[in-house]
């Protein structure tokens, strides 16, 4: 009786835990109290953060709990992660919620989205010089494509082992835009710069917006074929918000659909940051390049819209190159509150959406095109 | 191996300046091919853009005639102008309406707020336009006759 | 209760948006009756709501008892809702018994965030407003 409880008493968390778990699980702890106290992208961080708490409970090895262990419940949604289910699932319910309008009414927005991803390419150089291995570098710098299921797609093909670390950074700092952001913007911008009121964008039809999923998938998947899982499901998810007449399905996607993955992924990324695996020195490393992806992404966007205005006659506001890194629609929001810091009746989120969503498909482009290059 | 010797072994610089290119061109041709959508679309249907046009002109005349505001039409305005003149009196012109209500209130006077409304509706409250009020004596006169 | 399309279809302030617009919006409203006296927003609270009067008088007053009244269906209420920084800067309180539409802010950011050109008829709208209120406007939240 007594080596049985001396056995079970072995096997309980208390007696399995190291260090590591402990450190992970306050680390989940903070998530979860930053999406709830501070509301900082709480449909992401609260799953994350209590997956952090799920795959940190240590278990006997072999016994069909752990993540890494096949057949386990965990196991089986970390599935959706490593073999590209979830991400674009999750770019359907994008699609389906979001109104291309601002970028349809303003195309030429749209090169802010990409000057955005310079930030991709040169965190990847970054990585490089760092010592890491190319396929790793790469899904360290799409970081700076601030779209969390991207990351994620790319490094489930070119870096699985690194998906907890890429994953938690990129969904982290895409929760951090409102803190990370606004410096940048300041620091690069005029209060004069900050104050342009850009002009009003014109009416767009139902007839573009219809077409424009079409034409828009055919052409970025022709350029980038790579990106067909997730530019597929994002403009077949537009397609069916503005076709009207499969509204209970765009209903479905944009809620429902993108609400469950949400969950799974959550939670399966959170679990997939058990202690002993995460705690590394690269993870540290990919932190530190995370963040400054992230850095170099908003700069490169604020520095090329101010460059735009060296040739346009409409000035636009610089402050909305921000956006161009993605973080649909936090990074527009974070350009609308600094904007109107400076002006409170200056209204800048709708010209914001243009890069941002842009930055979206430039993102999947960069990701398309640095999956061919090292893929193979 | 670190640093640029890392970057040109593994051929980063040709990988960072080609995906930022292809990025590039990929957003610029989709720019080019959407800002045309509205063009070719306009030009598909001209005519029929100058019909809606004329229509929607038509229609908006129409609505416009069809707003109809909701007065709330004054009543009983006579048995309250004693009372709140007194009050006005009391607190100096121009007066702030919620000192005025305030007072009303205080002095036990039945429905104070409609009747405030009453007193607006009939303009013998009138706003200066600095956001205080002022008792119109004009229109005073004109109710005791 | 829900808002029939017809009902904000006739209000001045929405005169530009078409049938689609007005049907995304109209989801988000509900009707709510108020008496006289009552009050429907507070100055310093968090502004969780802008409403739409569709018949009744108002008045609406500030710090250093500023104020205005509205008399009109198609008259705004709470504006700070969609503005930043987000808590009412008046008390809004009802001299008659009437009907208002409620719209919860939150629900008005989502919708202009997805969906920007007709976010940016209603941003237009709602600065025009606050242009013409502002000398009323005393001291804030």
């Amino acid at each position: 009786m007594v080596d049985l409880l001396i056995e079970f008493l072995s096997n309980t968390g208390f007696a399995l835990a190291g260090y590591q778990n402990i450190i992970m699980i306050l680390v989940g702890i903070v998530l979860i109290y930053l999406g709830i106290a501070k509301k900082y992208e709480p449909f992401l961080l609260i799953p994350i953060g209590f997956g952090i708490l799920m795959g940190n409970i240590p278990v006997i090895r072999d016994f069909g709990l752990g993540i890494y262990e096949k057949g386990s419940f965990l196991n089986y949604m970390y599935y959706g992660v490593m073999h590209d289910i979830y991400p674009p699932l999750i770019f359907l319910g994008v699609g389906a919620l979001t109104d291309f309008s601002a970028m349809l009414a303003r195309p030429s927005l749209m090169l802010l989205g990409a000057a955005a991803q310079i930030g991709i390419f040169a965190t990847f150089l970054g990585a490089l010089a760092l010592g890491f291995a190319p396929n790793e570098a790469a899904s360290i710098g799409i970081i700076g494509g601030a779209d969390g299921p991207t990351a994620i797609f790319l490094t489930a093909v070119l870096a699985p082992r690194l998906i907890g670390p890429i994953a938690i950074a990129a969904y982290s700092y895409m929760a951090l835009v409102p803190v990370i952001q606004p410096p940048i913007m300041r620091l690069l911008t005029s209060r004069k710069e900050r104050l342009i009121r850009m002009e009003e964008p014109r009416e767009v039809s139902k007839r573009e917006k219809l077409i424009f999923p079409i034409v828009g998938f055919l052409l970025c998947c022709f350029i980038a074929p790579g990106a067909l899982p997730l530019l597929g499901m994002l403009f077949f998810g537009n397609l069916l918000k503005e076709s009207i007449v499969a509204e209970r399905l765009a209903r479905a996607a944009r809620s429902s659909i993108i609400d469950t993955v949400t969950i799974l992924l959550g939670l399966a990324v959170g679990a997939s940051t058990q202690g002993d695996i995460f705690l590394t020195g690269k993870s540290m490393g990919i932190f530190i390049l995370g963040a400054s992806a992230f850095a170099v992404a908003t700069a490169s966007g604020v520095i090329f819209a101010k460059f735009m205005n060296l040739f346009l006659r409409q000035k636009i506001n610089p402050l909305i190159g921000a956006a161009g890194v993605s973080a649909v629609p936090n990074s527009a929001r974070v350009v609308q509150i600094v904007g109107q810091k400076e002006d409170p009746t200056n209204f800048l989120l709708m010209h914001a959406m243009a890069p941002n969503i842009s930055g979206v498909i430039g993102s999947a482009i960069a990701a398309a095109i640095l999956w061919s290059f090292l893929g193979g | 191996m670190y640093g640029l010797d890392a970057i040109s072994a593994h051929n980063g610089w040709q990988l960072a300046a080609l995906g930022t290119s292809i990025v590039f061109t990929g957003l610029i041709i989709l720019s080019l091919a959407i800002s045309q959508i509205h063009k070719v679309l306009e030009f598909w249907d001209k005519r029929h853009t100058y019909y809606q046009r004329i229509k929607k002109l038509v229609q908006r005349k129409h609505r416009s005639e069809a707003i109809v505001s909701d007065p709330v039409l004054p009543k009983n305005v006579k048995g309250s102008v004693r009372q709140f003149k007194l009050l006005v009196e009391q607190i100096g012109e121009p007066f702030p309406l919620p000192k005025l209500l305030d007072f009303s209130e205080k002095c036990g006077f039945p429905h104070s707020h409609s009747s405030v409304n009453d007193l607006l509706q009939a303009k013998l409250i009138v706003p200066d336009g600095k956001g205080y009020f002022l008792w119109n004596h004009e229109v005073e006169k004109n109710i005791k006759i | 209760m829900p808002v029939d399309i017809n009902t904000i279809d006739s209000l001045n302030i929405f005169e530009h948006l078409s049938r689609t617009e007005l049907e995304e919006l109209a989801s988000l409203m509900s009707r709510i009756r108020v008496t006289e006296g009552e009050v429907i927003t507070r100055q310093g609270d968090q502004a969780h709501s802008i409403f739409i009067l569709l018949s009744g008088n108002f008045m609406v007053f500030f710090k250093e008892d500023r104020s205005y009244t509205l008399h009109n269906k198609g008259d705004i209420v709470g504006l700070s809702a969609a503005v930043l920084p987000f808590c009412y800067t008046g008390t809004a309180v009802a001299l008659t018994d009437g009907v208002v539409l409620s719209i919860p802010g939150q629900e008005l950011s989502r919708l202009i965030e997805s969906n920007p050109a007709l976010g940016g008829k209603i941003m237009e709208k709602i600065n025009q407003i606050i242009s013409a209120r502002q000398p009323f406007v005393t001291g804030g939240c």
